[in-house]
């Protein structure tokens, strides 16, 4: 009942787990282990949810009169009945098709969103300017408080004449370093997959809370980032004053709770080591606990089958 | 005289003086504009002209004599794009959220106000935690 404890494992993993780690508040406490254990969550039901299907498409190798695994078609049918093998073809399709879909969602995000890249800093060349003799940095002439940064390997740190004249040293500090943090820790490649997974099945999944989840805790380990450098007063001065600036029209405010959290967590408890030593404990589980409960039965199984 | 390094630099001179005459300029026009200031080759301008279509930020203008050349878009529209690009990620489609990633998002006028009362109980605790050590900057608030 291999497939069964793979659905289930799939199910639980998709369904209540990621449910209950996007309420939980213990992330914020050990940001760098939560980010690792949501990729292992997300993993571990891509993987059980394929080997669930593969396992059923599996037994499309029944056992033939002779004893031997079938290998034709006409012998599989003949030996499992009509209806049943057509059940374990399509379980078989569907699966081969939700990983076309996947592997098609992570190909069209990583395409579209390195063009809006590449165009966005073909502009923000061209009409920002460079200061302080930071590479990489571009300062673009906007009233507007702004501070973003473009991934990539010829990345960019994009701030307006508002920040910098709203902001005091200390405050740009901060927003420096957590930009760097981002981009030499490339979060943004953490993000592209949990888009592109929650581009791939927006539905069924758990994967908006998910990728909300993760997208706030790549925010937090940039945060402390910027703590280690500004300290945590100005980083929240300078969070205050790039969210709250006036929104211009047609953009959406899209901040939101998440802002407010990031402000309060800096006054709030320290990291925990314990907690980040707890979460990758359970991100390691996440994934060796299936591939040992139930993969390695089934893969011996399997052999025996075409060992006989 | 400052010297032209960057190829960036170039493209911003030559979209300056297009931007600035306001109407179709041939290679030779910019290039004697560009070249009282500093000193360039023609067929630099020329390239420089030719990288600029190719971004479509300037259109080329076929004429019987010589191209002429005409930007595109404005300064204003181009920084527009970009602010619409850089803050419009809600009413984008999820598969583009990834391209910028914000320092933080901009949030209505009640998480404005919650912002503020947060940030007020931080300097609280910070103030009476580093009273001893050298604070950051000033609060401005």
């Amino acid at each position: 009942m291999s497939a069964l404890a793979f659905a289930l494992v799939a199910l639980a993993l998709v369904g209540p787990v990621p449910a209950l780690l996007a309420r939980a508040s213990w992330p914020m406490r050990a940001p760098r282990a939560a980010i690792v254990l949501w990729q292992s969550i997300a993993a571990a039901a891509v993987l059980s949810a394929f080997s669930a299907g593969l396992a059923i498409a599996s037994r499309l190798f029944v056992p033939g009169p002779d004893g031997r695994p079938t290998a034709t078609i006409t012998s599989e049918i003949a030996a499992l009945s009509w209806p049943l093998w057509l059940v374990y073809v399509s379980v078989l399709a569907v699966t081969l098709l939700i990983g076309a879909r996947l592997v098609s969602a992570v190909v069209q995000v990583a395409i579209a969103t390195r063009r809006r890249r590449a165009h966005h800093r073909m502009v923000v060349d061209l009409l920002g300017d460079c200061r302080h003799g930071m590479n990489g940095l571009r300062v673009l002439h906007v009233a507007e408080p702004l501070a973003y940064c473009l991934p990539g390997v010829r990345s960019r740190v994009v701030l307006s004449e508002g920040t910098l004249s709203a902001l005091s040293d200390t405050e740009l500090m901060a927003i420096l370093s957590h930009e760097r943090a981002h981009l030499r820790a490339r979060h943004d490649l953490v993000l592209e997959a949990f888009i592109a997974v929650h581009t791939a099945f927006p539905r069924f999944v758990r994967s908006g809370s998910a990728l909300a989840a993760v997208r706030m805790l790549v925010e937090m380990l940039a945060d402390d980032a910027a703590v280690r450098t500004a300290g945590p007063g100005p980083l929240a001065r300078a969070l205050v004053a790039c969210a709250s600036g006036r929104t211009p029209s047609g953009a959406l405010a899209a901040g939101g709770p998440t802002t407010v959290i990031r402000v309060r967590r800096l006054a709030g408890r320290p990291n925990s080591v314990w907690l980040s030593l707890a979460a990758y404990g359970a991100a390691a589980t996440v994934v060796v606990a299936p591939t040992v409960a139930v993969a390695l039965p089934w893969l011996t199984e399997l052999h025996r089958l075409f060992a006989t | 005289m400052p010297k032209l390094t960057r190829l960036g630099e170039l493209e911003r001179a030559v979209m300056d003086h297009l931007w600035a005459a306001g109407e179709s300029l041939t290679v030779r026009q910019v290039h004697e504009a560009i070249s009282a200031e500093r000193d360039l080759a023609y067929t630099t301008v020329m390239t420089v002209l030719q990288r600029l279509a190719r971004k479509n930020l300037v259109s080329q203008i076929r004429d019987d004599r010589a191209h002429q050349y005409v930007p595109v878009h404005g300064p204003d529209e181009l920084i527009a794009g970009l602010m619409v690009d850089a803050l419009d990620q809600a009413a984008g489609s999820v598969d583009r959220q990834a391209a910028l990633v914000h320092f933080v998002e901009r949030v209505g006028a009640d998480e404005a106000e919650a912002l503020r009362r947060a940030l007020a109980e931080l300097e609280v605790k910070d103030r009476s935690l580093r009273s001893d050590s050298s604070a950051g900057g000033a609060p401005s608030d």
